[in-house]
C-alpha cells in the first residue's frame, strides 16, 4: 500500500497552535488575490515533515501560496503559507509547514481558531503587468521572495486549490490532544492567471521545513477569488490512517 | 520459458466496408478481455516484480485457452504500485508467443513526443504485429498524471493536439510505402519505415476514453472507444449513444472504421457468491485507493487541456465514501457466475461489445484463485454471451 508519513506530532505537540474549541465561526474572505507557486522537491528533504496519518504525493512537491485579503474580520491582511502536497485517505491535501501573517491580528486568530502554524511578518503582494511577486520577511530575514512570470489570462474552472491539512492542539472527548485538523475554503473565481513560477529566495528553516530544498518549478496561478475560512468539519487522528481515524465535527458547510 | 514462433495464420485483411471492426452493428457477441496495469506492491525486490510478471503471463495464458479474446496492457511511467508497466510492448510480445489466438493491445501508447517518438510507434507496433500473427490492437492515449507528464518534462497543454497528429499520421506510416511529415510536434523526411503491420491494411485502432469528451475525438476519428473508467450504467449509456451517433458521420483517421465500445471491470469470479463479492470488493478498493494516489495534471498543473480529473473522482468516491458499496457493486463482475451474468448483460443491454477485466492490484488475489477465477467464469458465464444478442439479431 502507499507511503505513510514518518511525523509524529505526539511526541513534541508542545509548540504546536491551540485552539480552545472546534466551534470556530466561518470567516468570509471577498475578493482575495491569491498567488500559489508550485515547486517539486526531493522526496528526501520532504523525510520526517508529514504525519503518519497521510501519504506523500509522489513526485513530492511543495506549494508556496501568498494571499492578499483587502477583507476580512480582523481588517485587511497578507498570509504567506508553505503547504506540502499530500494525500489524507484517498484525497489530495496540502499539509501547512509554516505560514507567516502580515498583522499580529491575523497571525493570532488564524491560530486560535483553525490551528495554523501562523507566525507574525512582513508578507507583501504586488502585482505588476509582467509579473505577480511575493515577498516574505522575518525579523528583518528575507525568507521568501517569488514570483509568477508573464501572467496569461485562464479560465477559473481551469485552476483546482486543493484542501489544507494542519496541525495543532484542540480539545475533544473533553480532552486537549494534538491532532490533524481539515480548512478547505471554498473559492468563487473572478480572474484567473498562470505563468512560470520564480523563487529568488527561501529559507526552508523559517517554514519549519530546514531540510527542502527546491527542485523543478511545476506552475504557477495567480486568481482574484471570493472565498473563505470555514468551521471546522473533519479532524483526524495523527497516528492512524485517515480512513480510519478522520472524525466528522460538523454536518455540512449549510450550518455556517 | 523456452517457446517458439508459431507458423503464422493468416492476418485477417479488410478493404473498406468489409471488416468486422467496421461500423461496429455486426452483432457479434460481447467479447471478453483482460487488462494489465501490472501492479507490484512494496517491497519491490528483483524476485517479487518477476513474480507478478510471471503470474501475469500465466493468466493468459490460461485466458487464450479458455477463450477470452484480449490481452490489453497500458503503458505508464512512475506509478508506485499502481501500474510497473513501462515497456507494454515487450510484456505484450511475450503474451503473443506464450498464446495461439488472444488478441494483443496496446491500452494505451502514449503519443505525446517526449515519451514515444512516432516512428518508434509504427515501428513497433507493426514488428508486435508481425510476431503475434496479426493479433495487434492499437490504442492511443496523452497520460493523465503529472508524475508521467512532468517526468518526462511533456508540456500538458499540447499532449491533444500531439495525440491528434499522431493518430493521423500512423495509419499512413503503417501503409504508405514512403512517409514524410512535416507538423506542429514532429517531422521527418521521407523515408520507408519498417517493417510494415502483418494485418492489412493496418491493426485496429482506439483511444483511451477517461475524460469526459474523449468519447467524441474517438468516434470523429473511426476510432474504438477503449473505456477505462468505471462508470455506471447511466453515464456509460450517455457516453455510448454520443460515440454511436457521431461515429455514423465520421472522417476515420485509417483505412477503416473502428467502431467498437469496451469497459473495464473488475474480475472475481467464485461459486460461493459472498466470497466472490468479498474478494471483488478487496480487488476493487485496492485499485481504487492505489489509483487516487496518482497526481492528475489537472491537480498540480492548470491547464485548460485537462479540465477533468478524469477518473479520479468517481474511484475517490468508490475507495472512501459514503456509497462506496452500493457504486462498487453496480455493474462490477465479482460474485457467482448468476451475479456476474446479471451485470454483464445490463452492460451488453447498453451496447458494449467488449469487457477488459482488471484480476489483481497489488496481489491481494492471491494466483490460485484468480486462475480458478478465469476457469469458473469460462465454463459458467462465458457461454451465456457465446450468441449476438437478442437486441443486436434483430437490428439485421
Amino acid at each position: 500500500m502507499p507511503l505513510y508519513g514518518t511525523l509524529d506530532i505526539t511526541r513534541d505537540s508542545k509548540h504546536l497552535p491551540t485552539l480552545a474549541n472546534l466551534d470556530t465561526e466561518a470567516w468570509t474572505l471577498p475578493k482575495a488575490e491569491t498567488m500559489q507557486l508550485l515547486v517539486e522537491v526531493p522526496r528526501s528533504s520532504t523525510d520526517g515533515l508529514l504525519p503518519k496519518a497521510m501519504h506523500p504525493a509522489l513526485p513530492s512537491y511543495v506549494i508556496l501560496a501568498v494571499t492578499r485579503y483587502p477583507e476580512s474580520p480582523v481588517g485587511p491582511f497578507n498570509l504567506a503559507q508553505l503547504r506540502l502536497g499530500s494525500r489524507a485517505g484517498a484525497h489530495p491535501r496540502g499539509f501547512l509547514l509554516g505560514a507567516v501573517a502580515s498583522t499580529d491580528a491575523a497571525a493570532m486568530e488564524l491560530r486560535a481558531r483553525w490551528g495554523l502554524p501562523v507566525e507574525q511578518g512582513e508578507v507583501k503582494f504586488l502585482r505588476r503587468h509582467d509579473r505577480v511577486m511575493g515577498t516574505v520577511k522575518k525579523d528583518g530575514k528575507t525568507i521568501l521572495d517569488c514570483a509568477l512570470i508573464n501572467p496569461q489570462p485562464v479560465a477559473g474552472t481551469d485552476v483546482q486549490y486543493i484542501n489544507w491539512v494542519t496541525a495543532a492542539n484542540a480539545p475533544l472527548d473533553d480532552t486537549m490532544q494534538p491532532m490533524l485538523i481539515q480548512v478547505d475554503p471554498k473559492y468563487t473565481f473572478y480572474k484567473a492567471e498562470r505563468g512560470t513560477p520564480q523563487v529568488s529566495a527561501f529559507d526552508g528553516k523559517a517554514w519549519n521545513a530546514s531540510a527542502i530544498a527546491l527542485a523543478d518549478p511545476i506552475v504557477a496561478t495567480c486568481c482574484t477569488v471570493d472565498t473563505d475560512l470555514p468551521r471546522i468539519r473533519f479532524v483526524m487522528d495523527p497516528l492512524k490512517p485517515v480512513f480510519q481515524g478522520t472524525r466528522r465535527i460538523r454536518e455540512s458547510r449549510a450550518d455556517e | 520459458m523456452g517457446h517458439v514462433l508459431r507458423p503464422l495464420t493468416p492476418p485477417p485483411r479488410y478493404e473498406r466496408g468489409t471488416s468486422p471492426y467496421e461500423w461496429g452493428g455486426t452483432g457479434a457477441p460481447m467479447k471478453f478481455g483482460l487488462f494489465y496495469e501490472i501492479s507490484v506492491p512494496r517491497p519491490w525486490t528483483p524476485e517479487k516484480e518477476r513474480t507478478v510478471y510471471v503470474n501475469c503471463l500465466e493468466q493468459v495464458k490460461l485466458a487464450d485457452e479458455l477463450g477470452f479474446e484480449h490481452v490489453w496492457a497500458v503503458e505508464h511511467h512512475f506509478l508506485e504500485e499502481y501500474s510497473h508497466c513501462s515497456a507494454p510492448e515487450l510484456f505484450l510480445t511475450a503474451c503473443a508467443m506464450v498464446t495461439k489466438t488472444i488478441q494483443v493491445g496496446h491500452g494505451i501508447v502514449v503519443c505525446v513526443p517526449e515519451f514515444n517518438h512516432p516512428i518508434k510507434i509504427a515501428e513497433k507496433t507493426a514488428t508486435l504485429d508481425i510476431l503475434s500473427g496479426g493479433r495487434l490492437h492499437v490504442g492511443t492515449g496523452r497520460s493523465a498524471t503529472w508524475t508521467e507528464l512532468g517526468g518526462f518534462r511533456a508540456n500538458p497543454d499540447i499532449t491533444k493536439k500531439s495525440w491528434d497528429e499522431f493518430v493521423r499520421c500512423l495509419p499512413k506510416m503503417w501503409m504508405q510505402e514512403t512517409f514524410a511529415y512535416q507538423g506542429e510536434f514532429w517531422s521527418m523526411p521521407e523515408r520507408t519505415i519498417l517493417p510494415k503491420p502483418y494485418q492489412k491494411p493496418h491493426p485496429p485502432m482506439w483511444v483511451a476514453v477517461t475524460s469526459p469528451g474523449t468519447e467524441i475525438d474517438a468516434a470523429d476519428r473511426g476510432l474504438g472507444s477503449l473505456g477505462l473508467s468505471f462508470a455506471g450504467f447511466e453515464e456509460q449509456e450517455k457516453k455510448i449513444k454520443e460515440y454511436r451517433r457521431r461515429i455514423r458521420s465520421c472522417e476515420p483517421v485509417g483505412a477503416f472504421v473502428n467502431e467498437q465500445v469496451a469497459t473495464t471491470n473488475f474480475l472475481f469470479c467464485h461459486e460461493d457468491n459472498d466470497k466472490g463479492v468479498e474478494m471483488g470488493k478487496r480487488l476493487g478498493n485496492t485499485f481504487n485507493y492505489l489509483a487516487t494516489q496518482l497526481i492528475s495534471t489537472r491537480e498540480v498543473y492548470s491547464s485548460p487541456s485537462y479540465q477533468s480529473l478524469g477518473l479520479l473522482p468517481a474511484l475517490r468516491r468508490a475507495a472512501t465514501g459514503p456509497e462506496a458499496n452500493e457504486q462498487q457493486t453496480e455493474g462490477m463482475a465479482y460474485g457467482d457466475p448468476a451475479r456476474i451474468i446479471k451485470a454483464i448483460k445490463r452492460w451488453e443491454s447498453l451496447g458494449v461489445d467488449c469487457i477488459n477485466f482488471i484480476l489483481n492490484a497489488n496481489e491481494v488475489v492471491p494466483q490460485d484463485q484468480v486462475m480458478a477465477s478465469l476457469r469458473l467464469f469460462a465454463k459458467e458465464v462465458m457461454p451465456h454471451f457465446a450468441k449476438k444478442p437478442a437486441n443486436a439479431a434483430a437490428a439485421e
